[in-house]
């Protein structure tokens, strides 16, 4: 099977890059970049090939291995693509180079442990988002944990010591009772069907009791809900964000925060489809809140890098909001959001690093008509801008509108029916827009326009290598913007069979409250 | 007696007699201090390879019947303790180069082979003692400071009590059932009499204390802070083992029930919470990791709970993967110009810009001990978990996870002084010994193995 050697090679490559660039002679900075770019442009390269041979009428997994891993238990190295993970390996490996050429300039301490950490977690995210085996899975979602931890303790900020220890103990902590929730999972499959597996497939349908469900869901929901994050969950993300290095919060804007959305649509909702439908007004609410709450934040800080962040608590609200409105325009929002989300937050982050290296400061009262100093810059930033807030023709108006439209479809025949909790949510949710546009201008116009002024002028504007990273967001960002079919088709099949493992489970509607 | 099977089923203790007395001839004829690292670390690595012989073959038999037996089941241990002892001679050299060192270490260890495969309360005794006498003297025997004397007072007093309640534990046994077979304690377990009730709960206490857990914890700490690096790295693996490998002896397959499952559920869960508490305090590397070792052998215990036939291979595993990472940071540790310097916590900072692999090496140790994937700490622990789950004690499962979780912080704190602080001005730039770099590929090889592989040693447990 030369398709699935294809797919492997895609994950395993960045642990080639470790090896590789562990071999090179120390103090070899430029070959240590160069070769990091490399391996990361022949990955995305690959997955490239993978995308296009992604055939979307096909159900369940392609270029699939299955091998047995630690057989006594049941445990197999069982990787795949379907259409559910198929976009976000794609921005995984889309970020990838996009990242290690960022960090060029900026990272010039310990660059070979940098590029071997950048790898590092590059394979635990694919791993994570390819895994079809739970206890692989786990193993992958848990080792995202090391290199992260070091990639904000050594290269971060000056609270980056205190970042980091919050970051993973506060993701540690939804893990273990992650852990805690898989071992009765599969131990109580395990009891009913003498099958001891812990295949997604197997473990889906799982027909436990209603109660059994709600524990099982809120253990998984937990570590899910600190990943994503959702309020009252996200304070460690500030930090986190604020005190990164760019690198580090492009990988975790860009692709981390959608392990927790993945999650959920992977394993958290499939596998407690009665827990989830019961639990859906919670879930509602508090992907509302994080909407708002978001926003609000994100409207009156003054650190550049804080109000992103607080955008991306806001905007992966709407992720939240698209899948459990389990309406399939929503679901495929929730998707197109989740990539667009990683590039805009992606690129905004980028910038944010561009102009810190030759300001040193993130401080938005010391900016202001950078639209005269950095033409250029300006440009892309404007664009990133109203991406972010969701202009027509950018990727996120696809993914928000989807979102909203999709909650707006599962809470009408409720109003008519006379629940009007959800109406009244999807109504808030909009809100969140206009929000957005506000929290996002009063950023742009502080930066771009007014009086022109930046500490450590002069300062020459964006050279190269920064021009054809940001290049590449930007058509991407219009790429789903102006064809969304594209993206939406690889997902629709994979969307439709969520829908309906969720919602077409046996329940009796007695046992829902 | 078939002198055939006690040639045999006793070959690796036969070897680890052999390189003592071997080790007291060559000294005694030359008349002066001699070294003898390379007669210990030859004897024990045939013992060991004599060990994996046996359990390769299938080799089971007992000499000594109903007071020694060997099968597969005690060869695997066996060879597991052995090899373990490998690393810790390979940096013991710098410390102790004397043949007493060595003998004492032999001796000791033989003593824990014998526990392995003990039938009865006399061996099994005999092993315990013979394997923790030794490691008094040990621990004395650097004497690299003034505590190390109080630290050696402590362990021998503790040590002592323990072996006090563990002999009148097997007297009230041996009173209550008439025989001095291992089988009258699970026989004790489930029976209503009050004699062979004390006699099991003492048996308990001692295998207990012996392994530090809360409450009787109290004398690791010190004992491991006042030891130097080796004997601290034996005594945190190979006698932890033996302990172990002795409750598992004695406990079987056995399902515990009735009040037992209160003490062995709720003193590691102590242990755990405590230990992964406390060691977040420390300022001495190796002060920490006895803490760890407390709260580690809560895991330990905990596997108990499970279901009997899971029980060997949870604890087996387990202290494979908990030995080889334990002494993969103990072998990693960087020297420093005396003891007291080189054990605090400060010495690893900026450690990655010193000796880089020294550092990832550490830092993959500690991450292991933290019990975080993909390393194989994560496996041993889910394995033990799953086994107490299992049983149906989700409740005490789901608080043991909680307070594992405890024990992440410290050793991250290990990770962040090495890769995130800057540099102590005082700290001594060398390169790492040969016998050290040895060491280290010698635990890096199976911690590799076990971390992609977990499913080859568990094929055969």
């Amino acid at each position: 099977m030369a398709d699935s050697t294809l797919l492997n090679l895609v994950l395993w490559l960045p642990v080639l890059g470790i090896g590789a660039i562990t071999l090179l002679p120390r103090g070899r900075d430029s070959l240590v970049r160069g070769l990091s770019l490399a391996v990361m442009l022949a990955q995305l390269a690959l997955t490239a090939i993978l995308y296009l041979h992604f055939d979307p009428s096909v159900s369940g997994l392609q270029f699939a291995t299955s091998q047995p891993w630690i057989r006594e238990w049941g445990i197999e190295y069982r990787i795949g693509l379907d259409g559910i993970n198929v976009l976000l390996v794609a921005l995984t490996a889309f970020l990838g180079p996009l990242v290690v050429a960022g960090a060029f300039s900026a990272i010039q301490k310990d660059v070979k442990l940098f590029y071997a950490m950048v790898f590092f977690i590059q394979f635990a995210m694919l791993g994570t988002f390819l895994a079809q085996d739970l206890f692989l899975f786990y193993v992958f979602w848990e080792a995202m944990l090391i290199p992260m931890f070091l990639i904000i303790g050594i290269w971060g900020g000056e609270r980056r010591i205190y970042a980091t220890l919050k970051f993973v103990l506060y993701t540690a902590f939804g893990s273990i009772l992650m852990l805690a929730a898989v071992i009765y999972l599969v131990y109580s499959l395990h009891q009913r069907t003498g099958i001891a597996s812990f295949a997604f497939a197997d473990l889906y349908g799982s027909g436990l009791p209603l109660q059994t469900q709600m524990w099982l869901l809120a253990a998984f929901g937990l570590s899910f809900a600190i990943k994503v994050p959702i309020v009252p969950l996200h304070t460690w993300l500030p930090d986190a964000h604020v005190e990164a290095p760019t690198a580090g919060s492009v990988i975790l804007a860009g692709v981390l925060l959608k392990m927790g959305t993945y999650g959920f649509m992977k394993l958290g909702f499939p596998l407690f489809p009665d827990a989830t439908r019961a639990f859906t007004p919670v879930l509602m609410t508090l992907a509302v809140i994080s909407i708002v709450y978001g926003a609000c934040l994100a409207l009156v800080q003054n650190d550049i890098k804080k109000i992103i962040a607080y955008s991306s608590i806001s905007h992966l609200g709407y992720v939240m909001l698209g899948l459990v409105s389990l309406d399939l325009v929503g679901i495929q929002g929730a998707i197109i959001q989740m990539v667009s989300h990683g590039l805009v937050a992606g690129g905004l982050f980028l910038m944010v690093g561009m102009i810190y290296e030759r300001c040193h400061t993130r401080d938005l009262a010391a900016y202001g008509g950078l639209a005269k100093l950095l033409p250029v810059f300006s440009v892309f930033f404007t664009v990133l801008t109203l991406a972010s807030i969701g202009l027509p023709t950018t990727s996120g108006f696809t993914g928000e509108f989807m979102a909203l439209l999709g909650a707006f479809n599962a809470a009408w025949p409720l109003h008519e029916a006379g629940y009007n909790l959800p109406l009244a949510l999807a109504v808030i949710a909009v809100s969140g827009v206009v929000l957005g546009a506000l929290y996002m201008l009063r950023l742009a116009q502080q930066l771009l326009f007014g009086k022109a002024r930046a500490p450590h002028q002069p300062f020459a504007d964006l050279d190269t290598r920064e021009r054809a990273i940001l290049v590449a967001i930007v058509v991407a960002v219009f790429a789903i913007g102006l064809y969304p079919e594209e993206p939406l088709r690889k997902t629709e099949l994979a969307a439709r069979e969520y829908q309906q493992i969720v919602m077409g489970a046996q329940v009796d509607q007695e046992s829902l409250p | 007696m078939n002198w055939h099977d006690v040639l045999t089923a006793m070959l690796p203790e036969h070897i680890l007699l052999a390189g003592m007395v071997l080790l007291l001839c060559l000294e005694i004829a030359s008349g002066k201090d001699r070294d003898g690292f390379f007669v210990a670390l030859l004897a024990v690595a045939a013992a060991a390879v004599a060990a994996c012989a046996l359990f390769a073959q299938g080799y089971a038999g007992s000499p000594f019947p109903g007071h020694f037996s060997v099968g597969p089941m005690t060869s695997l241990p066996k060879a597991a303790l052995l090899a373990l002892t490998l690393p810790v001679l390979l940096i013991s050299r710098d410390d102790f180069a004397e043949s007493r060192y060595y003998v004492l270490l032999l001796s000791s260890l033989y003593g824990a082979c014998l526990l392995t495969s003990s039938d009865s309360f006399l061996t099994l005794f005999l092993g315990i003692e013979l394997m923790s006498l030794p490691v008094y003297v040990l621990v004395l025997l650097a004497f690299l400071r003034p505590e190390s004397t109080e630290a050696a007072l402590k362990y021998l007093v503790l040590g002592g009590a323990a072996t006090a309640t563990l002999l009148m534990g097997a007297s009230l046994l041996y009173g209550a059932s008439g025989s001095l077979g291992i089988i009258a304690f699970t026989d004790a377990l489930s029976s209503s009499q009050p004699l062979a009730t004390g006699g099991a709960v003492l048996v308990v206490a001692a295998l207990l204390l012996k392994a530090a857990i809360v409450p009787f914890h109290a004398w690791a700490p010190d004992a491991y802070e006042g030891a130097s690096v080796p004997v601290t790295a034996y005594m945190a693996t190979v006698i932890k083992a033996g302990v172990l490998l002795a409750a598992l002896r004695l406990f079987g397959t056995t399902e515990i029930a009735g009040p037992m499952v209160g003490v062995l559920a709720v003193l590691p869960l102590v242990s755990m919470a405590w230990g992964n508490l406390t060691a977040m305090r420390q300022t001495s590397f190796r002060r920490m990791i006895a803490y760890s070792s407390i709260a580690h052998a809560g895991y330990l215990y905990y596997a108990f709970l499970g279901a009997g036939p899971g029980r060997y291979e949870a604890i087996v595993f387990y202290l494979v993967v908990y030995g080889v990472m334990n002494l993969l940071a103990f072998v990693a540790l960087p020297r420093s110009v005396d003891d007291a310097r080189q054990d605090h916590i400060d010495a690893l900072k900026g450690l990655f810009h010193r000796q880089p692999v020294a550092a990832v090496v550490i830092a993959a140790a500690m991450l292991s001990l933290a019990g975080i994937p993909p390393l194989p700490g994560f496996a041993a622990k889910f394995l033990i978990f799953r086994n107490v789950l299992a049983a149906g004690y989700t409740a005490y499962a789901v608080l043991g996870l909680v307070a594992s979780y405890l024990g992440i912080y410290f050793y991250l704190r290990v990770v962040q002084y090495m890769f995130m602080s800057a540099e102590e001005p005082t700290a001594v730039r060398g390169r790492p010994r040969r016998l050290a770099l040895i060491a280290t590929l010698l635990c890096l090889v199976p911690a590799i193995l076990l971390s992609f592989f977990p499913g080859w040693l568990l094929d055969r447990l």
